[in-house]
């Protein structure tokens, strides 16, 4: 198992060093550059000239890359281009807003997935099942920024429980940021959970039919232990991917929604750094989120086994 | 006029509350002044109360904004609340004092002499002197700093701007300019302190009417009254800016009154009535506050020939593109980008005529033209102008095949590249800069690559003429002249809607330029 998990760990690190190059080119690949995207109208020749010998932009692409990539290997995130400020000083304060959010966001997605899931599940083409799995249609099927202008209208606007946007910069502390955290937080745990539902509900049907579940029955045990002991645990073991995959999908997630809440956090960053072409900020958070994807998918992995004794044996073997 | 009595509040009730404001609130809600429709023009005026915060709300000019005026990334919204500039333009767009209080030029006009005002004080104790002004324009004439004003004020000969004395600045010009100083009332051209270009960008040390409190580029920053401004102490207490990027956002957090004011956020028509049927925010429309423009690329065919860019003038119906585009918010323009209360507008059109048009374009070989123009969603109403435009040049058998580019490379890979697009300017600049930006062959503005020495030429003319009358009527040549042969296509001037509170007072502004002194929060 410990070999297993570290050939995996390897394989990590090789997507994350393809995704950094796959960015750094697809960067380039845009069109403009930063000097050029800063500037916009007041781009003179000359303005970009000074700022591109300033920036270092004159450089042969492949040099820039070895560049970034050596102090990256030593753990320096270099400057931002617009901004001049390190990187890493940069990404940690959004890092740490955007996890606030995506904390508070599993945690409501997984519960409420979990709860409903299983109840439609257990209640399969009678209507609390009717219920949830239209509900969780309509998630799946609005896009997050929609849910999260909706939530906004309501729940800011008609009735002003929470606030609209946040007003304070990347540095307020997380007591100014707790108000601003729910509807974001709400907006994407509707959508995360609509999948994790639908995965949930075939999967309790599933079980609730096997064999051993019956048995279980026939014995005499009372209900609520056999959903909760025995059916659960395998029911879980294909969502677990799922929710895994859909943690990860909170990083692109955030994009959307941390703009429409102008919630100062990884996702507005990353747009800011995008619409910019701020290469060493793209290439941080490229390099964060390939990383969450990879340890994310692994620790799926392992919990899986964890729950299957069976997956354990054929990956040691 | 409707009646403005609702929900059980009769206007006797208003006026007796002292609710003057609210009520010209209302009334302006109701019947607007032009025949466009439900906005008021102009904001509420009435008494304000002693203090109070402003909080506005602006898109960020990017992460790495600053508040040194000069620069191409200054932090627009801080600048008239922080700083002053030697002159500014006035309600008519003529030249009033600021900074300075009289300016003459020599017999032809190539030295300026401008007296400063005496017992000003920056927000750190330092009193403004001539050292100051004359630093100011030194650094907007340094490469380093790299202001897109630098090419406008390249006529000024740096090492001739001398100061006889403490209350004097005398400026030498390369060649003569009897406007120069409406070149000096752009928004680049705010005083700063002597020798602080280093650190002007973070300090936003000036002499305005609030001083500089916090300042994070691209998040928040406030501003406080200066008890000592020399205009007299400002109606609020402080302003409280927040960046917000997204438009829908900014709009968000008025209507859930986080802010009171959102800066440079013309909404489009959907946004206004959203914005118009909360309960507490309203909306203003700001008149001819944008020219909205469709620069002809003079270097590329087929507009290199000027009578396709005559046939193109005379294809479309202005007052029809007005109504399609912009449900009649705004002023036809014929094709003269100076607005209309400009004291040097000329009254000029040619009549629009498709007939005349489809003749000009087949002398010209060019009968059945297909051509593709370009548009955006860089702001809302660049699709609904290009859509009006294609719709009414059809008459003269042009076609015209909307094509969709990204916003965030619109300014870099399709204006000044593509031979036909939509674009926008605000207005507020002087006619003397307006016109060279637009039409001097060595501008970096000139969007339609127009290098015409006829046109040069009048440009220098004006410049020389020290005469006043005869300076207007070089104005008014040079306006036809563009309105015949340049290849702007100028349909309107558009209105700009503006959401604000209602708490909100005395609001007015030119062209994007608030007037901080006398805002202020309703009694």
């Amino acid at each position: 198992m410990i070999r297993y998990v570290l050939r995996r760990l390897a394989l990590a690190v090789l997507t994350v060093w393809l995704a950094s190059l796959g960015i750094f080119l697809a960067v380039h690949a845009l069109p403009g550059d930063v000097a050029t995207q800063i500037l916009g109208r007041d781009a003179t020749p000359q303005a970009v000239a000074a700022m591109r010998t300033e920036l270092g932009l004159n450089e042969p692409l492949w040099q820039r890359y070895g560049d970034w990539l050596s102090g990256a290997l030593h753990g320096d995130f270099g400057t931002s281009l617009v901004t001049h400020q390190p990187v890493a000083d940069e990404l940690t304060l959004r890092l740490r807003n955007t996890l606030l959010i995506a904390a508070l966001a599993i945690v409501l997605g997984i519960v409420l997935a979990l709860v409903c899931g299983v109840v439609a599940g257990l209640t399969r083409d009678r209507w609390p099942d009717m219920l949830i799995s239209t509900l969780s249609l309509a998630g799946m099927s609005m896009p997050e920024f929609v849910i999260a202008t909706l939530l906004a209208l309501a729940f800011a606007v008609a009735i002003p429980i929470f606030p609209a946007v946040v007003t304070a910069g990347p540095d307020a502390t997380v007591a100014e940021l707790l108000p601003a955290l729910w509807l974001p937080a709400c907006a994407l745990s509707v959508v995360m959970a609509a999948y994790i539902i639908r995965m949930l509900r075939t999967s309790v049907i599933d079980t609730m039919a096997s064999e051993f579940v019956a048995t279980a029955r026939l014995r005499g045990l009372a209900p609520a232990r056999v959903v909760l002991r025995h059916a659960l645990p395998s029911a879980l073991l294909p969502t677990v991917n799922v929710v895994a995959m859909n943690i990860a999908w909170l990083l692109g997630g955030v994009v959307v929604v941390e703009s429409v809440f102008n919630y100062p956090g990884l996702g507005v960053l990353t747009v800011d750094a995008v619409h910019n072409r701020d290469l060493p900020v793209l290439q941080a958070i490229a390099l964060l989120g390939a990383a969450t994807y990879a340890l994310l998918n692994l620790a799926a992995d392992v919990v899986a086994m964890l729950l299957n004794p069976r997956l354990r044996r054929r990956a040691v073997a | 006029m409707t009646s403005i009595s609702g929900g059980g509040i009769s206007r006797r009730t208003l006026l007796g509350a002292g609710g003057a404001a609210a009520l010209a609130l209302g009334l302006g809600a109701c019947s607007s002044g032009n025949s466009a429709g439900s906005f008021s023009s102009g904001a509420a005026s009435g008494p304000a109360r002693k203090g109070g915060v402003l909080r506005i709300a602006r898109p960020p000019a990017s992460s790495g904004e600053l508040l040194d005026p000069a620069s191409s990334l200054s932090a627009y919204e801080y600048l008239g609340a922080l700083y002053n500039r030697l002159v500014r333009r006035g309600a008519s767009g003529e030249t009033v004092a600021d900074l300075a209080t009289q300016w003459e030029p020599n017999a032809d006009a190539t030295q300026w002499t401008f007296r400063l005002r005496q017992g000003v004080t920056f927000h750190n104790g330092k009193p403004f002197t001539s050292a100051d002004a004359a630093y100011t324009i030194k650094h907007i004439l340094d490469p380093d700093t790299a202001s897109p004003q630098a090419g406008v004020l390249s006529i000024v000969d740096p090492a001739s701007i001398t100061t006889p004395d403490d209350h004097t600045l005398v400026v030498g010009l390369k060649t003569p300019h009897a406007e120069f100083p409406t070149l000096l009332t752009h928004y680049n051209c705010y005083v700063i302190p002597d020798g602080s270009a280093a650190s002007i960008g973070r300090t936003g040390i000036g002499t305005g009417p609030f001083a500089l409190k916090s300042f994070t580029p691209a998040a928040q920053g406030e501003v406080t009254a200066n008890p000592d401004y020399f205009g007299g102490r400002p109606t609020l207490d402080g302003i409280v800016f927040s960046a917000i990027a997204d438009v829908q956002a900014r709009v968000n957090a008025l209507l859930a009154k986080q802010v009171d004011v959102l800066a440079q956020t013309p909404l489009d028509h959907a946004n206004a009535k959203a914005v118009q049927a909360g309960a507490d925010a309203t909306v203003t429309e700001i008149e001819n506050a944008q020219i909205n423009v469709l620069p002809m690329l003079t270097t590329a065919a087929p507009f290199t020939d000027v009578r396709v860019r005559q046939a193109f003038k005379l294809a479309y119906d202005p007052a029809s593109v007005l109504t399609v585009a912009a449900q009649n918010y705004g002023t036809v323009a014929h094709d003269n980008p100076v607005v209309p209360d400009d004291p040097y507008y000329a009254d000029y059109a040619v009549e629009s005529d498709p007939d005349k048009a489809r003749w000009l374009l087949k002398q010209a070989g060019a009968e059945n033209l297909r051509l593709d123009l370009y548009t955006s969603n860089y702001q809302s109403g660049f699709t609904p102008l290009a859509l009006a435009f294609k719709a009414s040049v059809a008459r003269a058998g042009i076609t015209l095949d909307i094509k969709n580019a990204p916003s965030d490379s619109y300014y870099t890979k399709v204006w000044m590249k593509r031979p036909l697009c939509v674009s926008y300017w605000y207005t507020g600049r002087g006619i003397d800069q307006l016109l060279n930006e637009y039409f001097g062959s060595g501008s970096s503005y000139n969007e339609t690559a127009w290098k015409d020495s006829t046109m040069d030429n009048m440009l220098g003319a004006v410049r020389r003429e020290v005469d006043e009358a005869k300076r207007k009527q070089l104005y008014q040549d040079a306006q036809k002249y563009v309105v015949d042969n340049s290849g702007l296509l100028v349909p309107f001037f558009g209105s700009r809607l503006t959401g604000l509170s209602k708490q909100v007072v005395n609001y007015a502004e030119d062209g994007f330029e608030f007037d901080y002194q006398n805002i202020g929060l309703k009694a």
